[in-house]
């Protein structure tokens, strides 16, 4: 009967081979690439380079490190760079083959989900690169680790991902065959046969039998766990369960589905070139969410605890269309607080269901953005000092190409060997030829941007995220509140109006700064006051013997103006604790939170939705924000 | 113009600056390309007032270092901390615990009266201190970087999360489960958990992170067999300076 076909080895098929045919396929792979497997290391099971198919150990709970670290490796250059004016920074990815041997399903279901994070939108050139080119070698988990809970999650079997899926049934391996490659190689390599009747039968019974050694269960079925998160906002456990957190990192470094990331630039001691990296980071670590400004935007172990089983159970499902935790039990094994297991999280709270549709995904046509991490040289061509700690710089691209931005998007300013920061638009797409961003003084790159000279070339990443929707705007009486530095973003609007004039309704600015000092634009915001286009109002919280304006918070100078409420727009931006007391003023004179415009402020390093840092709840204010209206953030907790 | 450079030495055992001279050679050039060292007494004869950059090893622990340092603090620009002792007081600190007449007596026997001594502090209970070279001994790569972060004008970029997120990275096994017990869960990252990596345990040599959750660090040494006078030990041994303070 058993006879071999080539006929059979087909993708989705399964065949069978020997232990030995295995081996010699592994030490062919040994000879043609680098070749990654699980061996034993100090009673535990560890990932490694192998040299030899003997070193493997595939019968195995877990291991301390996942796979995805060969696709998402713990430190990775993006870019290389040289420093000084106008040199063009060069993408770096990984193109090196690679195989990866005894990968767990769950580990594989993983690595799906990593690929809708990093293929979908915004594909990352790193990740696809190293993806591509690296030959995934699943088995079954018929040892599972005590701490595990795959099955619960789904993710016991995985039915793609892989390019050969071994089940170990005692003299031989069935391989289930997941690819072109992994069907090509089974042909070259091993000596294969269809599956007999005794076949099937041995690789159900054990897979049956594993599934008996799991432990862990989830108390509810999985598909509710979004619904069952969105209604425990609140609950006490988080505050209770994070009290022992050591916020040590442990849970988010060893997950497979964490894939949170910093980037930082690394110069040669010649100051002459340097390498901008990427290398992991994670949401339970204390200054995550921390901007330079010194804001913690979540700043208590309860918050980072809640906001990391939020993303297990429900943002990154809602988000990406897979399930964000596999149940491999890594994070309850590494977590010597012993509270990190998701599972015990969804258990400890209960009740109601929904899911989204799983979104699928072909690594095959997935088509890298090569230039996602790069930026555009652009030359600056005026700098002004604004005030004491901020000044505004006045950008060309050298292409001689415009920005192409809406009011109130960002862009990503890159000093190689420095780093890369996020600066509002302060200038309407309308005035065409420059942009202009304008940065306070706070940090390492604010500070380099500071000491620019007329000339300089910097790379400029963008524009990103969500402006604002001028298309919405048009028709109404536009209200805008801007405190401190919020007049930035709102300046790009301000102009973009008064270049449109007769598209909108009544144009009424209120500005508040802390001193008479610290007010920008000072030239602007006269002709803005004399300008009959524009009713303007301006305050500062602390007065001088030569100011003769308001004094006073920007909350005293709403009530001084008579708004229509169902027409008017208010676009608001400052500091975090601005928000608050102008909704209270703007709430007052009954404006719907429709008509309430922010534009929020977060950590944002990446730009392209993926690094992490600038999440609120579920939303990424790169993408989504960073401009929202308050019905928006209305059911979002982290918001304001 | 490159920068001056100068290395003093306080209370310490030298190796700090023992661990400069073990960059590699090429290291060692790429760093003499970049900056001007005018002050290093392990190896080179010269002496200059004139420096931009102090870098300060060792702890203070009589009245003259705290004039001495005062006087560097005052010529220099820029004060950078090197090492355990200069950074949190280090093992010297252990000393605290005792009368200082006691601590006088154990080292120096007879000899005692001939020598002043007073509690071990890290200087920046003395002068004020820009960066932080942490460690016993500090990474020479860590050093590197706080001088060509000084050099671009850059704060640099230092972790404050424990080091079991770096050991985690570096794929080692929690020393937790091979039944010893570590202060990685508490301790500042920085060193790529060299210690661990090397089969050993972390000792707190970089000092804590800024918010240690001490409390579960010590449940979890309990957990793991130490008795409660042991857990508290283990926190003394490179932190006493801080634990003592409070």
């Amino acid at each position: 009967m058993m006879t071999s076909s080539a006929e059979a080895i087909e993708i989705k098929k399964s065949v069978v081979i020997s232990k030995q045919g295995f081996k010699n396929l592994v030490n062919s792979l040994i000879k043609k690439m680098d070749v990654y497997g699980v061996i034993a290391k100090k009673g535990k099971f560890v990932y490694d380079s192998i040299g030899n198919a003997d070193e493997l150990a595939l019968s195995y709970d877990v291991t301390v490190l996942p796979p995805t670290a060969y696709l998402f490796p713990p430190r990775e250059t993006i870019l290389r760079f040289a420093l000084g004016n106008g040199a063009k920074p060069e993408p770096v990815t990984d193109d090196t083959s690679r195989a990866i041997i005894g990968v767990h399903p769950c580990d594989i279901n993983a690595i799906r989900m990593l690929d809708e994070a990093f293929i979908t939108t915004n594909p990352d050139p790193n990740y696809i690169a190293r993806r591509k080119n690296s030959l995934i070698v699943g088995v079954s988990d018929l040892t599972p680790s005590p701490k595990s809970f795959a099955p619960s999650m789904g993710t016991h079997i995985a039915e793609s991902g892989f390019d050969l899926m071994l089940t170990d049934i005692g003299s031989k391996y069935i391989v289930a065959i997941g690819s072109r490659k992994g069907a090509n190689l089974i042909k070259k390599y091993t000596k294969s046969s269809p599956l007999s009747t005794e076949d099937i039968a041995k690789q159900i019974s054990v897979l049956d039998r594993a599934l008996t050694r799991y432990k862990l269960n989830l108390n509810v079925p999985r598909e509710r766990l979004p619904k069952l998160l969105e209604e425990s906002y609140d609950d006490a456990y988080w505050k209770a369960r994070s009290d022992t957190c050591l916020s040590c990192g442990s849970c988010v470094m060893v997950c497979p589905t964490c894939f949170c990331f910093d980037v930082q630039d690394d110069v040669a001691l010649n100051l002459k070139e340097g390498q901008r990296t990427r290398q992991w980071d994670g949401c339970m670590l204390v200054d995550f969410a921390k901007v330079a400004t010194g804001e913690n935007f979540r700043q208590d172990k309860a918050s980072r605890f809640r906001h990391r089983i939020y993303r297990k159970g429900k943002y990154v499902l809602e988000r990406y269309g897979r399930m964000g935790c596999v149940g491999c039990g890594r994070c309850a094994v590494a977590c010597l607080a012993e509270i990190a297991s998701p599972l015990e999280a969804f258990n400890a709270i209960a009740e109601s269901w929904q899911v989204k549709q799983e979104a699928k995904r072909i690594l095959r046509e997935a088509r890298p953005e090569e230039e996602l991490y790069l930026p555009r040289p652009a030359q600056l061509v005026r700098v002004e000092q604004l005030a004491a700690k901020e000044k505004v710089f006045e950008m060309k691209f050298l292409d001689g190409k415009d920005l192409g931005h809406q009011p109130g998007q960002f862009v990503s300013v890159s000093i190689m060997g420095i780093g890369e920061s996020p600066f509002g638009v302060a200038t309407s797409p309308t005035r065409t030829g420059s942009f202009e961003f304008a940065v306070r003084n706070v940090g390492s790159v604010t500070n380099a941007i500071h000491n620019l000279q007329k000339g300089a070339v910097v790379g400029i990443r963008g524009p990103f995220g969500n402006g604002f929707d001028v298309k919405a705007l048009e028709g109404k009486d536009i209200l805008f509140i801007a405190g401190g530095i919020g007049l930035f973003p709102v300046r790009s609007l301000i102009q973009y109006v008064l270049d449109n004039r007769n598209q909108f309704g009544r144009a009424i600015v209120l500005f508040g700064a802390r001193t008479p000092a610290e007010r920008l634009f000072v030239d602007e915001l006269a002709t803005w006051k004399n300008n009959p286009a524009l009713e303007f109002y301006e305050t500062v919280d602390r007065g001088t013997p030569e100011w003769t304006g308001n004094v006073g918070v920007i909350t005293t100078l709403i009530p001084k103006v008579q708004l229509d409420p169902r027409k008017t727009m208010a676009i608001v931006v400052g500091p975090p604790i601005m928000y608050r007391f102008v909704i209270v003023e703007l709430k007052k004179k009954d404006l719907p939170d429709e008509n309430i415009i922010m534009s929020l402020e977060r950590r944002m390093k990446c730009g392209v939705g993926k690094c992490g840092h600038c999440q609120i709840n579920g939303v990424y204010v790169c993408q989504e924000g960073p401009v929202f209206s308050l019905a928006q953030l209305r059911n979002l907790r982290e918001a304001v | 113009m490159k920068p001056k450079v100068a290395f003093f030495d306080f209370t310490g055992c030298e190796g700090c600056q023992l661990d400069v001279l073990n960059l590699t050679g090429e290291e060692l050039l790429d760093l003499l390309g970049a900056i001007e060292i005018v002050n290093f007494r392990e190896a080179i004869s010269n002496r200059s007032d004139d420096y931009d950059i102090a870098f300060i090893e060792g702890s203070i622990t009589r009245e003259a270092e705290i004039t001495r340092l005062q006087g560097i603090r005052e010529k220099a620009k820029v004060l950078v901390a090197l090492g355990a002792c200069a950074c949190i007081g280090g093992i010297n600190c252990l000393k605290n615990h005792l009368p200082m007449e006691q601590a006088l007596k154990i080292v120096y026997g007879d000899a005692a009266k001939y020598y002043d001594t007073i509690p071990a502090r890290p200087i920046n209970a003395v002068v004020p201190v820009d960066f932080y070279v942490r460690g016993c001994p500090p990474q020479t790569a860590e050093l590197v970087k706080v001088v060509k972060a000084l050099l671009l004008g850059k704060k640099p970029d230092i972790p404050n999360y424990p080091v079991c997120t770096e050991c985690k990275m570096a794929g080692n096994i929690c020393v937790f489960e091979l039944g010893k017990t570590c202060l990685g869960p508490v301790t500042r990252a920085g060193c790529n958990a060299i210690c661990v990596t090397g089969g050993r345990q972390c000792w707190g040599c970089r000092g804590l992170v800024d918010e240690p959750n001490k409390d579960s660090e010590t449940e979890i040494l309990k957990k793991h067999g130490l008795t409660p006078e042991q857990a508290v030990e283990k926190f003394k041994i490179y932190n006493t300076y801080a634990e003592v303070k409070k």
